[in-house]
């Protein structure tokens, strides 16, 4: 973790908050992970990537914004569409939150709380929270990512990919996703280690259904994300 | 004897085609003519590999083509995937802004009935 400097600007009172969704073909959780978002004080985005189902329009019936990208480009360019817009909106802070109804709305004060209290970053752990419904396999697998992760980012974390976050917008300058996919995860860490941006981790629930667990990540997608991050931006 | 008439035929029209296509005689056309050279220099002269595998030391002269064209295909498709990695950023890049655009105009042409 570093330690600098930091926007006193409270985030919530009064602050523009913004909950990014990326959704590619989740027309099944969409409406009910919308529906628990917009009882909050923060604007819902979800940014439909190009899904062959209804998962625009769901989100939007449950009152989200949505951002329809033409072609599927990833998870990672969703998010960095998400907060482009939302900054073009005077958002001051972002949230990421998956799309697959994991996360649970609740953690979302407990982000902004850590982010009051004069951190540029907030990442969602799972492991210092709860995770439920994850077989032992995952657990390692997580683990394992984790070891991987901290050793390409340089930081000591807890979680590695968890996708609820807050991130202060005056934080984002720094912090650009050029990873489109999967690896945007990573590359983020990454590029929190090369900056003196405040980081935190605070502990999030996250619960595995037989659905969430299916759009996973699994081994061939893990080797597809060290691929990205070790070829497409060195060439 | 027709075999090397052939190699040769496909090495000129294969130089033709890049040559027709360059653009301002860039770097690359120039050392695709190159290789073409060597090509048909290797097809009329086939003893001038076996001379120059001696010389470097990877035994017959088939063999030194063989690595040769591996480590062509490595670099056309290491090449290949550079240019993949650009389009692909081009395209992130641009359906972006397809997207900011259409998000606008919707917001411009207000909500539609029903909605």
């Amino acid at each position: 973790m570093q330690t600098s400097g930091s926007s006193s600007e409270s985030v919530l009172t009064g602050a523009s908050v913004w909950i990014v969704v990326p959704a590619k073909d989740e027309e099944s959780t969409i409406g009910h992970v919308v529906a628990e978002l917009a009882q909050g004080e923060w604007v819902v985005l979800v940014v439909d990537d190009g899904s062959v189902d209804r998962t625009g329009m769901v989100a939007k019936m449950a009152g989200a914004i949505v951002l329809r990208h033409a072609v599927n480009l990833g998870q990672g360019a969703s998010l960095q569409t998400g907060f482009d817009y939302a900054r073009r909106r005077d958002a001051s802070v972002l949230v990421t939150f998956d799309a697959d109804g994991q996360h649970a709305p609740t953690d979302i004060p407990t982000l902004l709380q850590a982010l009051d209290s004069g951190c540029d970053v907030v990442l969602g752990s799972r492991f210092l929270g709860e995770i439920v419904g994850a077989s032992w396999l995952r657990r390692i697998f997580l683990r394992v990512a984790v070891k991987v992760s901290n050793r390409l980012s340089g930081m000591t974390l807890s979680d590695a990919h968890c996708g609820i976050r807050a991130i202060r917008a005056s934080a984002l300058d720094q912090l650009t996703l050029t990873q489109d996919r999967m690896a945007h995860a990573s590359e983020l860490l990454k590029k929190l280690g090369r900056t003196d941006l405040v980081v935190v981790e605070v502990p999030v629930a996250v619960r595995y259904t037989q659905y969430s667990s299916s759009r996973g990540q699994g081994l061939t997608q893990a080797l597809r994300v060290l691929f990205d991050l070790m070829f497409n931006r060195s060439l | 004897m027709w075999i090397r008439l052939l190699l040769l035929a496909g090495l000129a029209l294969t130089g033709y085609s890049a040559f027709v296509r360059r653009r301002r005689m860039p770097v690359h056309i120039m050392l695709i003519m190159m290789f073409l050279a060597a090509a048909a220099g290797m097809v009329v002269f086939p003893d001038v590999t076996n001379w120059a595998a001696a010389r470097l030391g990877v035994g017959r002269g088939v063999d030194l083509v063989t690595y040769l064209v591996e480590v062509s295909l490595l670099f056309i498709v290491l090449h290949y995937y550079s240019k993949f990695v650009l389009l692909q950023q081009q395209l992130t890049t641009l359906t972006r802004e397809l997207t900011f655009l259409r998000q606008d105009l919707d917001q411009l042409r207000g909500p539609k009935a029903g909605e």
